[in-house]
């Protein structure tokens, strides 16, 4: 049903761009001079309606390719271009250690955004309730839980409706029921005409069939067009002991095993 | 823009760092009334010198408040780097205001100057907030230039700042081969103490604005290279 609903959407948006796709002609960058590449000579672009996920491993470049592209970083050498004027990042971690409270923190954001003070009040209590931040409102952000606080950075990015929104890491930290909204939350920005590009290393993007893959290795990017397949996760417990056997016949059937975890039902 | 430099002026209050930089300024404007009465325009051409390095400092505290990965964020709501750069100095350059407005008015309500009729102590006062403005554009301008953003360091920051400071009065005394490598802060005390022409007014106006902007382009520039 979901992956019906992505294929939907994908289509309505492309029927509706009203974006230019994000270009990356020739993009380097290194951190500091004399270091090394941290990325070399990436070409690649986002189509509005396009949703993008940019695997890799663990400081392969993910974050730097994911900054670029939102502009907080400036490519050394190359450039990105046509970003469209609305853009949503949310941080692989949300930078709790600042005044405010919850609801603070985000009214005075949404007026960055440009948002008067009443729609920035209803975008608040919009995302406050959709994300289940309710009961933090007036907590402020130094004593929020690492999940909580990653919902925060989570609703800033959608304060203002983005025509490109950027998820680094999105799942990390968040609840089951949060975890679970977050492909909804990418439909409806892909729906509007908007694209999104998602890094993952926990196989969560799997709940994004339809997304073209980006893979960052060795300083270089790889792009593959989006799988025309549709597939579903099942999550299925088995006894301990046959754990491995499991796992092997369903490999054997052609199934992919995304992760294994010991405990279940949470 | 304005919301940015609202929730950065905010965060320097909310967080109580905006104590230390009053209470530095509170002190040295103690020591600098303490001893007697002077003329109000001599008092601050040497109170805008002793602030130079109260209001650089308060800079880069405001500055350093916001966490790096807020800063970024604040850069991507904007849309703009230049506007994001704008707002810190702009949110900078209100807080020095007020710290202008406490050098300026402390010094009648602890009966450090002499006072006068009326329109001269109004003159004095204009006097005086012009001197501590030929200071504040410089003083926002070298704080930045030593904020985390650019520096990445704490020690290198506290030298940028000190260094800067140290060298601004040093090659500003009477008799410097250099005096237009830095902002004109001892030329303007000389100047509020001895009296001067409203050519070298002007020219040290010219002199102030133009290191500010000198050295505020060099910071946006660090700045665009250095996230």
């Amino acid at each position: 049903m979901l992956a019906e609903a992505v294929g939907n959407a994908c289509t309505a948006s492309r029927n509706r761009w009203h974006n230019r796709p994000v270009h990356l002609d020739d993009v380097w960058l290194r951190y500091h001079r004399g270091t090394p590449w941290v990325l070399q000579a990436v070409n690649a672009r986002v189509e509005p309606g396009d949703i993008v996920v940019v695997l890799g491993r663990n400081g392969a470049g993910k974050s730097t390719l994911l900054q670029l592209i939102a502009g907080v970083l400036r490519p050394t050498r190359g450039r990105v271009s046509d970003r469209p004027a609305v853009v949503g990042w949310v941080p692989e971690r949300f930078p709790a250690d600042q005044a405010g409270t919850v609801t603070g923190y985000l009214r005075a954001m949404a007026a960055v955004r440009g948002l008067r003070p009443a729609a920035a009040a209803r975008a608040v209590d919009a995302w406050v309730q959709r994300l289940g931040l309710d009961a933090f409102r007036d907590v402020k952000l130094p004593e929020l839980s690492k999940g909580t606080a990653q919902k925060v950075g989570l609703a800033q990015a959608l304060l203002a409706p983005p025509d490109l929104l950027i998820l680094d890491e999105p799942w990390e930290g968040l609840d089951a029921a949060t975890r679970d909204l977050v492909p909804g939350i990418v439909l409806e920005v892909v729906a509007r005409g908007g694209s999104v590009l998602v890094s993952d290393h926990r196989g969560e993007t799997v709940r994004l069939p339809g997304a073209a893959t980006w893979t960052v290795a060795d300083g270089t990017l790889t792009t593959a067009a989006p799988d025309s397949g549709q597939r579903c996760v099942v999550e299925v417990a088995v006894e301990a002991a046959d754990l491995a056997g499991a796992v092997a016949r369903l490999r054997e059937q052609g199934h992919h095993v995304l992760r294994v975890r010991e405990e279940v039902g949470s | 823009m304005i919301a940015l430099t609202r929730m950065r002026l905010h965060a320097f209050v909310r967080t109580g760092r905006a104590v230390a930089p009053l209470i530095a300024a509170l002190a040295v404007l103690s020591i600098l009334y303490g001893g007697g009465q002077a003329e109000a325009v001599e008092a601050y051409g040497v109170s805008a010198l002793v602030a130079f390095p109260v209001l650089a400092w308060q800079t880069k505290i405001l500055l350093d408040v916001e966490p790096d990965v807020q800063r970024r964020l604040a850069r991507v709501a904007l849309g703009s780097a230049r506007r994001e750069i704008a707002a810190g100095l702009l949110a900078a350059a209100v807080a020095g205001l007020a710290v202008i407005a406490v050098a300026l008015v402390v010094p009648w309500l602890v009966g450090g100057v002499k006072t006068g009729t009326a329109t001269e102590t109004a003159g004095s006062i204009l006097t005086g907030l012009g001197v501590h403005l030929l200071a504040l554009g410089p003083a926002v301008a070298l704080g930045a230039l030593s904020c985390r953003a650019v520096t990445r360091s704490a020690g290198m920051g506290a030298a940028v700042l000190v260094t800067g400071a140290v060298l601004a009065i040093v090659l500003g005394l009477q008799g410097s081969p250099v005096p237009w490598l830095v902002p004109p802060l001892m030329a303007t005390t000389r100047l509020a103490t001895s009296g001067g022409t409203p050519l070298a007014a002007t020219l040290l106006t010219a002199q102030a604005l133009t290191w500010t902007a000198l050295t505020t382009w060099l910071y946006s520039h660090l700045r665009h290279t250095r996230t």
